[in-house]
């Protein structure tokens, strides 16, 4: 009996402590947010890799679309629009391809197994000062279904799914 | 008597307009053919023109300063002095594409595998081009096989800005073809 006071005594305050740190941690993730209400979105870059114009250019429209779409930003600018200098709360993407293998559709839709195209992305959010608030790898892909470019919608998406959890 | 008077001057004057709307048609067609533009049927825009939708299918003309995708009615027309950079490349697709090409996936025995070896080549031409408030835009079109270097001939010559000249280009793709074979 004793032994099952004993035992039970500090349950109560290690649940306390517990549901302390859990709170604790949420406070720090949701302080981690950016907080921005709009963006800029800079042309993509690709300084180690040569990529294909098209490819290139497909990423950033796909990027400003998908961003649009999520209606997380009340603007999304462009990169060279003279407007974003002057809006507040302003976050700026900036990417660059460091990683390209560009497959094929027509070996991807015979055998299923090979041919996929795969773009690497680092991305990187920052203020208009230039100081990083986040940087994340991404990657696009596209495995069967779809032209190569669709590699760069892939991409889009899974970018504008970051900025939808990291901004406030 | 002033009857017949009259019917044979209008019946002279119906000549004479004949006779100048046929002088007018050539000029027109002149006009058309060589003159300032140059027209594009069966392209299609795989991205980047605002307010139509992805992979369009229209007609893109080089005229008056301007590059003009129409489709249906909707038009879009892009100055050619905005645009900063053009470039050609190549690359194929299915020759039977769409729903019916996604569909011939689930053909039994492998049909649609076999179906997607047949390839159409086809063009690709890629523009970069600035929006009256200075933010860069991307556009990429394919357009029928050997038809992508004449689009970038006609958009520089109504006054698009390349950084890479069309017969520097012609010869990159003449050196790649004789490569493969």
């Amino acid at each position: 009996m004793k032994l099952i006071r004993c035992l039970s005594a500090p349950l109560p305050l290690a649940l306390v402590l517990l549901s302390m740190g859990s709170t604790a941690w949420a406070q720090d993730k949701a302080q981690a947010k950016i907080q921005a209400s709009s963006i800029q979105i800079l042309a993509v870059q690709s300084d180690e890799v040569k990529l294909p114009i098209e490819f290139q250019l497909a990423l950033y429209e796909n990027l400003i679309e998908q961003v649009q779409k999520a209606n997380k930003f009340q603007h999304v600018y462009r990169d060279g629009d003279p407007a974003a200098a002057s809006a507040a709360n302003l976050v700026i993407l900036h990417s660059n391809v460091y990683g390209f293998k560009q497959g094929s559709e027509g070996k991807r839709q015979v055998t299923t197994v090979t041919g996929a195209t795969q773009i690497k992305v680092h991305c990187l959010f920052t203020d208009k000062a230039g100081k990083s608030e986040l940087a994340q790898d991404v990657t696009g892909n596209v495995r069967f279904i779809g032209g190569n470019l669709r590699a760069t919608y892939d991409f889009a998406k899974k970018v504008a799914q970051i900025a939808v959890t990291n901004v406030q | 008597m002033k009857k017949l008077r009259a019917y044979t001057l209008l019946l002279a004057a119906t000549v004479v307009s004949i006779g100048v709307g046929s002088l007018a048609a050539p000029c027109f067609a002149q006009d058309a053919n060589t003159g300032n533009g140059k027209s594009f049927a069966d392209t299609k825009q795989v991205i980047g023109l605002e307010g139509l939708k992805h992979n369009v299918k229209g007609t893109l003309v080089a005229e008056n300063g301007s590059l003009v995708f129409t489709k249906g009615k909707k038009k879009v027309v892009v100055p050619a002095a905005s645009i900063q950079e053009v470039m050609t490349g190549k690359d194929s697709e299915r020759a039977i594409g769409g729903t019916v090409g996604t569909l011939t996936m689930f053909a039994p025995y492998g049909g649609g595998r076999f179906l997607s070896l047949f390839r159409a080549k086809i063009d690709t031409l890629s523009i970069e081009y600035l929006d009256p408030s200075g933010g860069k835009h991307g556009a990429i079109f394919t357009l029928p096989q050997g038809s992508a270097l004449g689009a970038k001939k006609a958009l520089l010559s109504q006054g698009a800005k390349s950084s890479f000249p069309v017969e520097m280009e012609a010869e990159a793709q003449a050196k790649a073809k004789e490569k493969k074979q």
